[in-house]
């Protein structure tokens, strides 16, 4: 026992207790168990004997878990089993309810021993493991790369095209193990690195400035398919061209790729057209929503807001690389039928339009019609002869002017920047260094940049300074030191730094960083605190608030398999997964920067949503656009991860849900539990539409043997709640028959459906092991608000943080729980309870 | 006189630009008097077809076994050359149920625990190209669309990447420079070269100042330096010389269906083997791709697979998995029109097929009875074997590798999970 370790119990039982939604949460496990550290012998697991023992012992353990696997005490290999079992029992979920007399109160002394065992290990344990070197991933390299050469981004030419893709590790793509390096990839950085430095630096003469004037008539479409005597997808009017089609681009006949690198000025004439002739539920474009154009620049995209019929001169100055191709385009989740723009819907809703509200224009196309076809009969609602009348809403360009290259000096400053003015091999050392310095996040050793200095100085004969220079830049790049973080011990300031820099940044850190790192301002959480507070609020922290949820919530998940596209078309016509994906950021964003206690992310009763998400959620108050805004919802289904779309899609099949499925994802990413997969061998019934039995009725025969029983009883109860929200999330309250349509069959059927087979009543309701039983998802969040559960997000999102930190699980249990103790200091506080993870050795030390 | 093996290649890549009975005519003279010189036999070459949702089991296994079994309906565009092909029910890896798994189709072991064995999950296609893919210019070729399956790994446990584009995998294969681009590319070559010495050796004082836990990471770059030295040097050896000619612009004329760019895709490998630019290969159909232009198909294919046994949404999984066996076919059909020309029999005689999923079934999520199929490389074929022991277990689909890399004439009785080997003889 250390005074260390009693510190934050003692500070615990100062602590008041904090209010989430309707529940009290108080800390009473956590402060009896860490405030209570005793002496632990580990020989003697009597009351795990007592009460585990029956079922977890002998050949057939229940759930292939033996007690004896606990071993006298944590190690490597048992450390897995005591914290599974700590998590399982202070839970509630063991011993369970059904098999045993087991009291809330004896259940907690369990688990308080348990914590007692682990955390008594932690102390023992002499050093922290360290977590092995990885890969940069491909968003870090392009970062990395960036910030190394001062510059932007690593250009607008596509330079990174050919790297390989990274592979993520549920949902991680900062695990070590997945980013593998070969020798493909050692080729593509060396081929990307190429690309990029020759974008910074180069040689030859100034390239003179030219201007190109870009009238209307200079605007092109580009095409869909290879064959190009198709009718172009524009309107065209005298002075201007509207679009017509949104999945085309517009782009400069006369311009056709920025022909030196330099700085460019673009101007573009634009006006927005038509926003609100067509009725919404039609085009599928809010009213509310402002038109707006896109500029491509090569891989870099800008994209304008375009005021309604009044024109708006755009104006940008960018650095663009030689080859870059400049295009514009209309960038809207509207205007398709189903998951792409489908042209012919389009020019339906012109007939339509005319034939309800302009009976004289439409007898005049009519007549125009009968008049082409001559003797030929042609069908007058053909999509074909109303093209012309299109007027969606759309963006209407009148021309651009685009003039370069610039240069504010000569050479150019950043070239300048990195190697000097007039750059000789002979400073060869001193221009590396201050590259090398940064790139690879250390100060450089006497003598280690010797092989890179002989690489210039041995191709200065044939390359010339310049050239030869860039060699050494390029090596610097392929170098371990800049492809990987950390491959060498390094002082534990530079580690951390580093660490710190990728965690908010994903790139390398600041100098400024570092030396305050090596000047021991970030010793303590107080001003670790500070610093997590910093970033934040200078808006430094955006690529973790946007990477950490999408890969906690494994939102890449979320089209592994989309809802069927006929029973929902909402879903595919207005990419809805793009809307749930948003949602669940903004969210994220919000508890972050409003500093919000971690578990009210797990129950609260609000979320972020737009009129597509509006829609699916049945929710009619919210403003006719695309915005995301926070809403209250009053039925309490709804509401913070819980009740996200994301999650319940993400977890559903295409035709049906599976109770499972959605445990499961409760149990890893909110829980921080992994069950067991099912052993190979155990014969799944698949699931079967067209009879008629829910889901409930084939789970239950499968969970009658034995085998799968024990397993199933600790995961379904976490599932089932959520019964109610269909495939995209929608509610439900019956199981309605779905029918599958031939594509022949589809297009026939009028647009009234058939009315549905059969429906069966949902039955959303089940039975925690610990006894703990709810109705429907209502009650399943007040039980989800319990304080066993809220402790059990928050070592869940502890967990995932260190995971998206480290490349890899953390294996010291003990101090997760110190973090845990920390985090309840601050009322687990989301800010605090990141600062608590970053100041932790697991943080700092790997 | 001997002939090194590279300038009798080069004489072949000339002759190419031949209609090709004639090329072949002129190969095999070549040939002939290679084997007068006493060199090498035919040689035996190496393709895994695999998708990652397995197949829809009904469908796909016969209802009966040994040689006169009735033809399954996924399997009739193969009835042509039943005597040609074994499917093998009831093997597996023994993996538990759920997606991610069938990654470990080639070698029955998963990233995750690959530590425990010496060639981690080293596939199996990689395996046989380190034995015989050395005298090629490709060691092998890996292609699908849209992305890959994850189903080819390195030695190191690395996943190598398939091409997704069939233009790329053209120029890779057959575009053949200019003179002033092979220039350029000799001086790329050795530009890149340096660089490598450079880094290698600033590497190797890294690595001397890292700690236990870096060590693995560590050797696998340093790995990729020497392998990319040496990929470096085989390029710069193989540069001057001209590639075969070939042209698929056929098959990318119009829109580019994936029946399209399927059939360039295994065409290209058809004649990447005759023309020994390569011996190994695989090629992948993966989930994230559209199958709507193969007939009768609107949905993705992963929906497709959980169809709650709705009838329509079946016949859609079996279009897209009877698309897959018709490319297969296809294949093998234009394998077979090509005589060996240094051996009896045809391509298809000297060239290995596997096809296959490491995933059971996507509908169940079983990883047991994977669907598999091997034809070809001159096998006496079974037709339709149960695998299973007298005690009904599955057999390990290792076994079945064993056995194709004794063919291969690598002296091995063991890979991974082997119990033993499956008895497929061969003429």
């Amino acid at each position: 026992m250390t005074d260390s370790t009693l510190a934050p119990g003692v500070s615990i039982l100062n602590m008041r207790n904090y209010s989430v939604g309707r529940s009290r949460v108080s800390i009473a496990i956590l402060l009896a168990c860490v405030g209570l550290l005793g002496s632990v012998d580990a020989n003697d697991h009597a009351i795990l004997q007592r009460y585990c023992m029956e079922c977890h012992s002998g050949s057939d353990p229940e759930g292939g878990f033996h007690l004896k696997m606990l071993g006298d005490s944590v190690n490597e290999e048992s450390r897995e089993y005591w914290q599974a079992s700590l998590e399982y029992v202070s839970l509630g979920d063991m011993p369970p309810n059904d098999d045993s007399s087991v009291t809330p109160s004896e259940r907690e002394r369990i688990a308080r021993y348990l914590r007692r065992v682990i955390i008594a290990a932690g102390e023992k344990k002499a050093a922290v493991s360290s977590v092995p070197t990885r890969r940069l991933n491909n968003r870090e390299f392009a970062n990395s790369i960036s910030d190394a050469l001062g510059i932007e981004d690593p250009g607008t030419h596509f330079p990174l095209g050919d790297l390989l893709g990274d592979t993520l590790h549920e949902g991680f793509d900062t695990n070590g193990d997945a980013l593998g390096i070969s020798e493909y990839h050692l080729e593509k950085y060396i081929a990307a690195v190429r690309n990029v430095v020759d974008a910074v630096i180069w040689t030859g003469e100034k390239p003179e400035s030219e201007r190109y004037e870009v009238p209307s008539e200079m605007l092109k479409m580009t095409s869909l398919s290879q064959q190009t005597r198709r009718r172009e997808s524009a309107v065209r009017h005298p002075d201007s061209v509207d679009f017509r089609d949104m999945r085309v681009r517009m782009y400069f006949d006369n311009f056709d790729s920025v022909p030196e690198t330099g700085y460019y000025n673009i101007q573009i004439r634009a006006t927005g057209i038509d926003r609100g002739y067509y009725d919404a539920e039609m085009t599928g474009v809010h009213d509310g929503d402002p038109i707006r154009l896109a500029v491509h620049l090569g891989d870099r995209e800008r994209v304008f807001d375009l005021p309604d019929d009044d024109m708006k001169e755009i104006e940008l100055t960018e650095w663009l690389a030689k080859g870059t191709r400049i295009e514009l385009s209309y960038p809207t989740d509207g205007l398709r039928k189903r998951g792409n723009g489908n042209f012919k819907f389009q020019q339906a809703i012109a007939h339509d339009h005319i034939k309800q509200h302009d009976p004289e224009l439409y007898e005049e196309v009519v007549a125009q019609i009968r008049k082409k076809g001559g003797r030929r009969k042609l069908g007058v609602n053909h999509w074909s002869h109303w093209v012309d009348y299109w007027r969606g809403p759309r963006p209407r360009v009148y021309g651009a002017v685009v003039e370069g290259p610039f240069y504010n000096s000569w050479p150019p400053q950043r070239q300048v920047n990195l190697i000097g003015a007039s750059p000789d091999v002979q400073d060869a050392e001193k221009v590396l260094k201050r590259i090398a310095e940064r790139a690879w996040k250390r100060e450089v050793r006497d003598g280690e940049l010797d092989p890179f200095v002989r690489l210039v100085e041995q191709r200065k004969a044939e390359l010339g300074n310049i050239e030869a220079l860039k060699e050494g830049i390029v090596a610097i790049f392929v170098s371990p030191s800049f492809l990987l973080i950390d491959p060498e011990e390094g002082t534990p300031a530079d580690r951390f730094a580093t660490k710190l820099s990728y965690f908010f940044r994903s790139t390398l850190p600041e100098v400024v960083l570092r030396q305050q790192v090596a000047a021991g301002e970030l010793n303590d959480f107080e001003s670790v605190r500070d610093a997590v507070e910093l970033y934040i609020r200078d808006a430094k922290a955006d690529e973790f608030l946007d990477e950490f949820p999408h890969a906690w919530l494994q939102l890449d998940r979320i089209n592994f398999m989309a809802p069927d596209p006929d029973h929902y078309p909402h879903y595919h016509r207005k990419s809805v997964s793009d809307d749930m994906v948003a949602e669940a950021k903004a969210f994220f964003r919000y508890a972050v920067e409003n500093n919000l206690p971690v578990p009210e992310m797990l129950t609260s009763d609000y979320s972020f949503i737009n009129a597509d998400l509006a829609k699916v959620y049945g929710i009619d108050d919210v403003p006719d656009d695309s915005t995301l805004r926070r809403y209250q919802f009053t039925d309490g289904r709804r509401g913070g991860l819980l009740g996200m779309g994301a999650f319940l899609t993400l977890t559903a099949d295409t035709l049906g849900t599976s109770p499972i499925h959605r445990a499961v994802y409760v149990l890893e990413n909110y829980m921080g539990i992994k069950p067991s997969p099912p052993p190979g061998d155990v014969e799944i019934q698949e699931p079967d539409v067209r009879q008629a039995k829910t889901i409930k009725d084939i789970l239950a025969a499968h969970i009658a043997e034995d085998t799968c029983a024990s397993c199933h009883r600790s995961i379904d109860p976490y599932g089932y709640a959520f019964e109610n929200f269909d495939p995209v999330g929608a509610w439900r309250d019956n199981y309605v028959q779905l029918t599958v349509d031939t594509p022949s069959q589809a297009a026939k059927k009028t647009k009234k459906r058939k009315q549905a087979r059969f429906e069966l009543p949902i039955d959303a309701s089940s039975t925690f092991r610990n006894g703990n039983s709810y109705h429907d998802i209502a009650e399943f969040r007040t039980l989800m608000q319990s304080d066993a559960n809220q402790i059990q997000f928050v070592r869940c999102f502890v967990k995932k943080l260190l995971m998206y930190a480290n490349g890899t699980e953390p294996d010291d249990i003990a101090e997760i729980e110190r973090i845990l103790a920390k985090s309840a200091e601050h009322d687990f506080r989301v800010v605090d309870t990141i600062a608590a993870v970053v100041d932790s050795p697991l943080f700092r030390q790997q | 006189m001997s002939f090194s093996r590279r300038s009798i290649l080069q004489g072949l890549g000339g002759a190419l630009a031949l209609p090709r009975l004639e090329s072949v005519a002129r190969g095999s003279e070549v040939r002939a008097r290679e084997r007068r010189s006493d060199t090498v036999a035919a040689p035996l070459r190496f393709l895994v077809v695999g998708n990652p949702l397995g197949m829809h089991p009904p469908n796909f296994f016969p209802r009966d076994f040994g040689t006169d079994y009735t033809m399954s309906r996924t399997l009739q565009p193969l009835e042509w050359v039943r005597d040609r092909f074994t499917v093998l029910s009831h093997t597996d890896h023994g993996m538990k149920s759920g997606h991610g798994r069938e990654i470990a189709f080639l070698s029955g072991v998963l990233p995750e625990t690959s530590h425990a064995f010496a060639e981690k999950n080293m596939s199996i296609d990689q395996l046989i190209a380190r034995h015989i893919g050395d005298d090629v210019r490709f060691p092998s070729i890996h292609a699908a669309l849209q992305t890959g399956i994850r189903m080819v790994w390195n030695a190191n446990g690395v996943e190598l990447k398939p091409f997704t584009n069939p233009e790329k995998m053209f120029e890779h294969l057959f575009l053949n420079l200019s003179e002033q681009a092979k220039r350029e590319q000799v001086q790329t070559l050795e530009r890149n070269s340096s660089i490598l010495d450079a880094v290698g050796e600033q590497f190797a004082d890294v690595k001397s100042r890292a700690s236990v836990a870096d060590r693995e990471r560590l050797d696998q770059f340093g790995t990729s330096i020497r392998e990319l030295e040496q990929r470096i040097q085989t390029r710069h050896d193989w540069v001057g010389r001209d590639k075969p000619e070939y042209d698929i612009s056929h098959h990318l004329q119009g829109e580019a269906t994936i029946i399209r760019r399927y059939n360039a895709i295994f065409d290209m490998v058809a004649y990447a083997f005759q023309t020994d630019l390569t011996r190994v290969a695989t090629i992948a159909f993966p989930n994230e791709l559209g199958y709507t232009d193969v007939n009768g198909v609107t949905r993705g294919y992963h929906a497709c697979t959980h169809n709650g046994k709705d009838e329509q949404v079946v016949s859609e999984l079996v279009a897209i998995e009877s698309f897959q066996i018709e490319q297969l076919s296809r294949f093998m059909k234009q394998l077979d029109e090509i005589d060996e020309p240094n051996a009896d029999g045809s391509l298809l005689d000297h060239t290995v097929i596997l096809f296959g999923s490491g995933m059971g079934y996507g509908g169940t999520h079983s990883n047991r009875n994977l669907p598999i199929l091997v034809a070809g490389g001159g096998f006496n074929h079974l037709g339709h074997v149960d695998t299973r022991s007298p005690a009904g277990n599955n057999m390990p689909l290792c076994n079945l590798f064993v056995t194709l890399m004794q063919r291969f004439g690598i002296e091995r009785d063991r890979f991974n999970l082997s119990t033993g080997s499956f008895d497929l003889e061969y003429a």
